[in-house]
This record gives C-alpha cells, structure tokens and sequence, in this order.
C-alpha cells in the first residue's frame, strides 16, 4: 500500500508533467543553450558555443536602470493586486448580498472587459480613452471646462493610466474568482455568527476571508506573476515605435525588451532572458514567504 | 418594518453602485460599439457622443463576408475546445493528486510549477518554434493546442488544487466504501463540488485561447487557419491598412461569443457543495 | 490495478484529441497552396511562386495580376501572403526549406539584416541583372549590400505635403520659416484646430529636417550621427514644429486631416485611399521646394519597396523565379501600380505611359527624389529607430535639452550597434 501511495500520484501527474515538459521546461533550457552560443544577426544558422561571455556582458545589463524598473516592477505589481484584491473582494461580496435580484446581468456586464481581447483593449485605451485630440477623457475634461491633460506624457500619471487599465483587464478574473469562492462558504457559518449578534463586518473579517483565503491564494498567486511579467500594457501603452509618448516608464521585462531584444543578437538576450528569470525566482520566494507569514 | 426598509434602501444603493461601476466600466467598450456602427469617415471623431454617426451595418457587412471571419471563428472554437480538452485532462488528475496525497516530492513539484510558470513566455518563441518544426507540426492547430494547454496547464492545477483542498475528505471516503475507484470517484465527487474553481479555470484556458494572436500568427502559416484573435490582428497591425470602424466592428462580434458563455455559466457557478449542503 | 488503468485511459484520451486534432486540421487536408507537387524539369508543370508581405494588399494583387497575366503561359503563379511583422517572421522562417516563402516584397531598409542572416539570394544567382538597366539608378543602390544586388526595386515612396484646398490659405510656402509663421498664425490648441501636422518624434517623419540640415541617423560605415551638431541643429529646429502638430501619432494626425481639423499633413502616398475616403479636396507639394534656412530643401527618406529571393526556393524553383523577376522589373508593372495604386514606379520606362506622367501624386514623388535619400540598408538600421525616437520624444514631450538627449541617444545606439555582434 505504501509502495502503491509513492508512484500512484506521480502517475497522475505524468501527463500534465509531460506537456508542462515540451511547452516550458524545454524551451527553458533551449534558451540557456542559445545563450552559450554567439547566435545573431551574423551567425544566424552557423553559430557555435562562446561559452559565458554573454552573461559577462548580460551582467552590464543589470544596471542602474534596470533596479529603477525593478523598483517600478515591484510598485506596480503590490499597488496591482492590492487593488485588485481588494477591489474584486468588494464587488464579490455586493454581488452576493442577498435579494440582489440583478445579479446575473452585473456580473455578465462586469465581465465584458475580459471578453474584449487584450491588445483591441489596449488600442481602444489609447485612442479611444487617453488620446489628447479625441479621447474620451479629454472630451470630458473639456466639456467641464477644463484644459487637456495628457494621460501618458510624464511618468507619474502614465503609471496610473497603465493601472488603471490594467485593473479593467484583470478586475474581471478576480470578481469571478472570489465570487465562485464565496459559493463555498459554508452557510451555517453565519447562521450561527449571526445569532452570537456579528454584525455585517465583523462576519466578514472572521468567517468570509478565512474562508475563501486558501481558495483565492493560488489565483491570487499566478495573477502576481502575470501582473509581474505585464508588457503590452505599459509598452502599447507608452513605448511601442512610432507611439513613445514620453513617460520613461519601464518594467523590468520592456527594460530588457528595449536594451537587449532589439539588437536581434538571440545569444546575448537569452543570456538576460535567463538572468532574469534568476531574478523573477528570488522574487517569487520573496512572495511565498511574505504569503505564508499573512 | 424599518429593518425592512433599511433592507430596501441599502439595496437601493447597492444597485445604483453596480448600475454606476458597469457604466463606467462599459465606457470603453460602448465607445467601441458605437465606431462598430458608424461611417467609415466618422471612425475618430472629435466629439463626445456614444451615438454613431451615419449609423451603418456596412462594417458588420465587411466584416462577415468580405473577411474569413466564420472561418476565423470556426478555428477559434476548435482551438478553444480542443485547449480545454488537452488542459483538463492533463491537469485535474495532477491537482487531484497534488490536494489529496502527501507524496514525495509534491512541495517541490508545486513549487517549481509555480516558478516555471514565472518564465516570460514571450521569451520562448523561438524554442517553441523549434519544438514545432522538430515534430512538424508547423502550420497546424494540433501544435498550437499543445502549446496553448502547456502554457495554461500549470495555472489549471494550482487554481483547482485550491479549490480540491476544500472539499472535506469525508465524502469521497465514504463513497470509496461503496467500491468506487479513482476515476470514478473524480468525476462523479470531486468534478461537481469544485464546479465554480473547474468553470473559472475552464474560462480562463478559453480567454487565453480566444484572445492569443501572436503565436497564432506566427506558429500558422496560412491566415485561413488562423484564430479569430489573429485574424483580426492581422488585420489592423498595420497603421497604413488600419480601418478603425471595421476592427471595432470585428472586435464587437470576437467578444460576443465569450460575453454569451460567461452569461450561459453563471447559473452553473453555484458549487455542488454549498448547493446541496446549504440552499435549502 | 485499476488506478493503472484510468490513468492509461486518461492518457490515451488525451492521444486520441491530438490525433482528432491533427486530423480535422485544415491544413494537412486542403493542402496549401505553397507546395503543390513541384518537379523541377518540365517547364509544363504549373509552378506556384509564394511571397511574404506585410503591406497594402490591393498593391499587392496589382503586382500579382500583371505577373501572373505575363506568366501564364509558362504556368507560373505569384501568390502574395500577407504576414504581420514579416520581418520577424523571416527570421524564423527563412532558413527553413519546407514553410519558408520562395520570394518576400518590403522596404529596402531591412535588406541588411536579411542578408547578414543569410537567408537571401543575390539576384545575379538566378537571374541575368540587366533586367533593371531602365530602373532608377537611386532604387537599385538601395537594393544592393556591399555592392551586390539582392532587391528588386519595384515602386518608392518619399514623404510629401497633403494639404486640404478648403483649408490652406493662400499659397504653400517655400520656407519652412513662413510655413512655420503660417503654423502659429493658424494653430488653436486648445480648440484643437492646426495648420501642419506631422509624426514629429517618428524618425522616419522628422529625417526631411535631419537629413536637410547635413545631419544622418547612421553613416555607411555604421556610426550613430544622432549626436553630430548638424542632426542636433535639426531635431532642435523640429522641436518648434512639434509644439504646434499635436500629439505626433499616426492615428492622431490622419484622423486631424481627415476631420478638416488640420489644413495640411506631412506624410505619404499611404494616406491617400483615407483622404479620399473623408471626401477631402486635397493639394500635394514636393517637400524639396520647402527651403530650409540654410538653403537646402527639406530632404526626406525614400523607401525603395521590392522583391527579394530566398535562398532556399532556389534549389527547385530557380527558373520560374527567373521568370517572375524579369516579369516583376517590366515596365507594366509600374505602370499598373502607378494607375492603380498611385505608386510610383522604379522602372523609369514606366513614365513614359502617359497616364502615369499625368499623375500629381507621382511626380511630385518623382521631383522630390531629387532630394530624398534612401533609408540606409545595413543591418544596424534597425537599431537606430528605437533611439532616434527616444531623443525626438525628450525633446519634443519632455523638454529635454536637446543636446543632452543627443548624448544620450548616441550612447544608446552606440550600446544596441555593440549588442548585436
């Protein structure tokens, strides 16, 4: 019976393994070969192994510029998801309150921005919302009379225009989440917290998030990774060629994207593609740790 | 009769509260609609109004029939399907296992599942694209389903392991008394208890699927095999061929088929737990 | 036991939706259209010549018609399909002899890279270069690398000023300092109303000044000039254009000329079919009459768009991509793109069609490659737009010194020129 509990699971596993194998593990450690070799623009088919002079000059990447872009990285992501944590916890909660009798259509309607594919959202932002001549926005602003603002110009308020489109992408896939969480909060819970005299909030705080917390932590978890390794967003947004609008912003993936991948040379920017990956583990031990201390 | 009262108020205001965020939420979207239906001339205009000008069904026209867009569509749903298919059963016995049995080495596998999940996967491009000419199977779907279900595949068995952690053990014990094995302990307990964790993934799998185009339009070679997502991509990547009425216009009818799921499952997002347990 | 078994059936299913897959793929049923049964001997055998693009597809087909009707009697057909980021895409495909296009069409700037990575042909490899003796002479250089011909040159573009005949008042002027007091007498912000508009932190939209003032983004020997006094002087000088030509995107410049909110914009034959479109009465003049103060006309890039071969294709396909070149580089051509496309045609013989000789938009084209340049062609371009656009940005958005961005924009491209090797 042991015997049978040791290999049983990994049985189980074996596919999802097998396919997590070709599709990242391989690529993985493709890049890692690539970033041994002089592969680029001159030795496109006939490259051979340099050994770790790349990562020598990888290294150079990872300067000051590129601990400002950490840091903007980690702002970025920790304002994210507090928000949208918080947020969609929000929203969850008043969509389950009782005798909400339209519910189904909020929740449908909450849910188009995710229905609207990523980059046709980020084009519609740009244009349609921040533009200076015809965004919305603007119109707005100037219809109470006020000048035109530049929503993407300077980095400070480029930071927030990126957020809060990134909240619209991803606030929908928090809502359902937390709401299918709320589903399987034991009822009863309440019925007798309710008797004990807890008001709404007291019932909230003591049985409502421990409740749904081990439930939501491993999509709260994988959306800190996505919201992390962001890029179209503050790259459409703010530095794809022919649209730089001026904000300096940078994460730490268009910080490599902009210093390493535009030179076409595949060695050298798997060298940085692979140190930064150094870089995105050191950071999700940092969030397992400060998750198991919550 | 006041404490109902005070009932109907507050849900006065919870309603005027969610009237007011889907407003503001639908901003951009109704601005979208609104270019869908208007002249080609009028795409941006300067003024604020979410009414079209010269309202015109020609882009919707364009769109269907001067475009392969039923085509597109029909790749779409094949991919789509064929992604939730692959992912799922790749990934519930893998969460299944991982939520139910402490075996060696399932911390570390968790934990190095989390990490490689970490990897840009824009980095890859060009080893998936080796990956693909290695098992030719370039320019097919069955190679992007593969790579769709792989890249998703670590996020299904962490969002439904959590989801599986909280069903109680108790049930499926006593139903393993009556003799039920493994399997069909999986799909008749544990699939319709974690309903809510199994549609939200199942959802995301078809959100990613749906809304990829990069590897779409690089990894198929033929733009009559491409996914709608691609299709439309290729369509305004370029400023010089970009027709702001007829993209949005595309766009509007690429999100409807995802809008109707979403409303199709709502009523099946009520867990089998709390269902039975619970409502009356 | 019995887990054994699940768990074989588990992956057993999921065998079988990769095999359903592979079988209800399109692809492997209706084959595609790139590789029929290609014998390379019998010239009766139809042959099918496929080229990647990434542009305007009614250009494309108009090329495709006048070949396929010259070639038809051999049984050669051009198919042109579309990829988006073509030149990425190149990079993937272009050394990979069963999905890689026999032939691509593109601007000639990025004829550099492609031929560093090796994945071209030289044109004398597959066919006689005396086909473009009537070309231009400036769209052939454009088309070489180190002194060998890899591009077909088969129409350019140069920038031009579209101005709305309802709007301007008065005649265009030949300075760009009474063009400028034009501007400021006739821009309204805040009302959202301008004289000129223009892509002013778009490299390729601000060379008429850089190029004008003596300065260069990038020399032939590969050395960065964003930081040489002459390119500084120019971005310095565009920078008061650009406070008055709004944000300075695509979208929002063609859409301000469209509206009849901007009187004129400086752009390219690419925005013609959306002028029409807007039912606007529109004016062209040839930037090289608008002097500079120094004297010199404003000097655009030109962009030379051709066809080059893979080398790949060349192995089985070598005849019939003969044929299809020589087709490409006939005087029909250009005279069929230049009726139909308003393009303007590489092959000088075109001209003498006099329809095409009649078209505004054409000779105006054709005058100002009087003084236009070619976009460089070596493999570095393709690291200079990303900076040069960085320094207009800073000057233009952020108000940075104008000299200092250049520094920075030097070292940049400095950097991103050493990266590649």
């Amino acid at each position: 019976m042991r015997q049978k509990l040791r290999w049983k699971p990994w049985f189980y596993c074996v596919p999802a393994l097998l396919l997590i194998f070709i599709v990242i593990v391989f690529p993985i450690a493709y890049t890692g070969y690539i970033s041994l070799t002089n592969m680029n623009l001159y030795h496109w088919t006939d490259y051979g192994f340099i050994g770790f002079d790349n990562y020598a000059r990888a290294l150079f990447k990872f300067d000051s510029g590129f601990l400002a872009a950490l840091g903007t990285t980690l702002v970025w992501t920790v304002l994210n998801m507090a928000i949208q944590i918080g947020l969609g916890f929000f929203i969850a909660l008043g969509l389950n309150a009782p005798g909400l009798r339209l519910k189904r259509v909020y929740k449908t309607l909450l849910m188009v921005p995710w229905a609207v594919p990523a980059y046709i959202s980020i084009l519609l932002w740009r244009v349609g919302m921040f533009n200076t001549e015809f965004g919305i926005l603007n119109k707005f602003l100037a219809m109470l009379g006020l000048g035109k603002v530049d929503f993407l110009a300077s980095n400070g308020i480029a930071f927030l225009s990126c957020m809060a489109l990134n909240l619209w992408m991803a606030l929908p896939f928090m809502i359902s989440t937390i709401d299918g969480a709320l589903q399987s909060v034991d009822g009863s819970l309440y019925e007798s917290a309710t008797l004990d005299g807890a008001g709404f909030w007291v019932r909230t705080w003591s049985i409502t998030v421990p409740a749904i917390r081990p439930i939501i932590a491993p999509a709260a978890v994988m959306t800190t990774f996505i919201t992390f390794k962001q890029f179209d967003i503050i790259y459409l947004l703010t530095q794809q060629r022919g649209y730089m609008t001026g904000a300096t912003l940078n994460t730490v993936i268009t910080y490599a994207h902009q210093n390493a991948f535009a030179s076409n040379n595949y060695g050298l920017s798997s060298a940085v593609s692979m140190l930064l990956f150094v870089v995105i583990i050191l950071f999700s031990i940092l969030t397992n740790r400060s998750l198991r201390e919550d | 009769m006041t404490r109902k009262g005070k009932n109907t108020a507050r849900l006065a205001l919870l309603n005027a509260a969610f009237i007011l965020l889907c407003l503001v939420t639908l901003v951009p979207v109704l601005y979208a609609l609104s270019i869908s239906f208007s002249g080609q001339g009028a795409a941006l205009s300067g003024d604020l109004s979410f009414l079209p000008k010269d309202p015109t069904l020609e882009n919707y026209r364009a769109i269907l029939f001067d475009k392969p867009f039923l085509l597109w569509l029909k790749n779409s749903l094949f991919l789509s399907i064929g992604t939730i298919a692959l992912s799922m059963l790749c990934a519930v016995p893998a969460a299944y296992a991982a939520s139910r049995w402490r075996f060696a080495g399932r911390r570390g596998m968790l934990r190095v599942l989390l990490v490689l999940n970490a990897f840009p996967q824009v980095l890859s491009m060009f080893a998936l694209f080796r990956v693909l000419r290695l098992t030719n199977t370039l320019n097919t779907h069955s190679g992007l389903v593969i790579i769709y279900a792989g890249s998703m595949c670590v996020f299904a068995i962490w969002n439904m392991k959590g989801y599986f952690d909280t069903i109680p053990r108790e049930i499926e014990e006593a139903s393993r008394i009556d003799g039920a094995s493994d399997l069909q302990m999986i799909v008749r307990i544990v699939l319709p208890l974690a309903r809510p964790a199994i549609i939200v993934t199942c959802v995301m799998v078809l959100i990613t699927v749906w809304n990829e185009y990069l590897f779409a339009t690089t990894f198929l070679l033929d733009s009559q095999s491409y996914s709608l997502a691609g299709g439309l991509y290729q369509l305004q990547s370029n400023d010089y061929s970009r027709n702001w009425s007829v993209f949005t216009a595309a766009s509007m009818l690429a999100s409807l088929p995802l809008l109707l799921v979403f409303f199709k499952i709502q009523k099946y997002m009520v867990s089998g737990l709390t269902a039975g347990g619970v409502k009356e | 036991m019995k887990k054994v078994t699940a768990l074989l059936l588990a992956l057993a299913l999921c065998f079988a939706v990769l095999a359903g897959c592979s079988q209800s793929d399109p692809q492997d049923s209706g084959a595609p259209s790139s590789n029929p049964s290609q014998s390379n001997n019998p010239p009766t055998a139809p042959v099918t010549i496929t080229i990647w693009h990434d542009g305007d597809e009614g250009i494309m087909q108009t090329i495709a018609d006048q070949v396929n009707a010259q070639l038809a009697a051999d049984q050669i057909t051009v198919v042109f399909e579309k990829k988006t980021d073509m030149p990425n895409q190149l990079k993937l495909y272009g050394s990979d002899a069963v999905n890689a296009p026999d032939m691509y069409f593109y601007a000639h700037d990025v004829l550099g890279s492609f031929v560093a990575m090796d994945i071209l042909a030289p044109l004398s490899d597959v066919v006689d270069t005396g086909i473009l003796a009537d070309h231009l002479s400036m769209t052939v250089e454009a088309g070489q690398i180190g002194g060998t011909q890899y591009l077909l040159p088969v129409y350019f573009e140069t920038l031009v000023f579209l101005y709305n005949k309802a709007l301007w008042e008065g005649d265009i002027p030949d300075t760009t300092e009474a063009l400028y007091d034009y501007m400021v007498a006739h821009t309204d912000t805040a009302a959202g109303t301008y004289a000129v508009v223009n892509q002013h932190t778009n490299a390729y939209n601000v060379s008429p000044f850089i190029n004008g003032f003596g300065g260069y983004i990038i020399d032939e020997t590969a050395k960065p000039g964003l930081n040489d006094p002459k390119t500084i002087e120019a971005a310095t000088y565009n920078q008061k254009f650009g406070a008055l030509q709004a944000d300075g995107d695509y979208n929002t410049v063609t859409t301000l000329f469209n509206e009849g909110k901007a009187a004129a914009i400086i752009g390219g034959p690419w925005l013609v079919s959306g002028i029409e479109a807007a039912g606007i009465d529109y004016g062209i003049a040839s930037l090289s009459d608008i002097k500079l103060p120094n004297g010199n006309g404003l000097a655009p890039f030109s962009g030379i768009q051709g066809a080059g071969v893979l080398k790949v294709a060349l192995a089985e396909k070598k005849d019939a991509l003969a044929k299809v070149l020589t087709a490409m580089a006939s005087p029909e051509v250009g005279v069929d793109l230049a009726n139909k496309s308003g393009c303007a045609p590489a092959n000088n013989k075109s001209y003498d069609d006099p329809q095409v000789a009649a078209k505004e938009m054409i000779t105006i084209i054709q005058k100002t490659a009087s003084t236009a340049q070619p976009m460089p062609n070596i493999p570095e371009m393709g690291s200079m737009w990303g900076p040069v656009e960085t320094m207009l940005t800073a000057i233009n958005k952020n108000g940075t010194d104008p000299a200092q961005a250049a520094v920075d924009a030097q070292a940049a491209a400095e950097q991103a020129i050493a990266d590649m090797q």
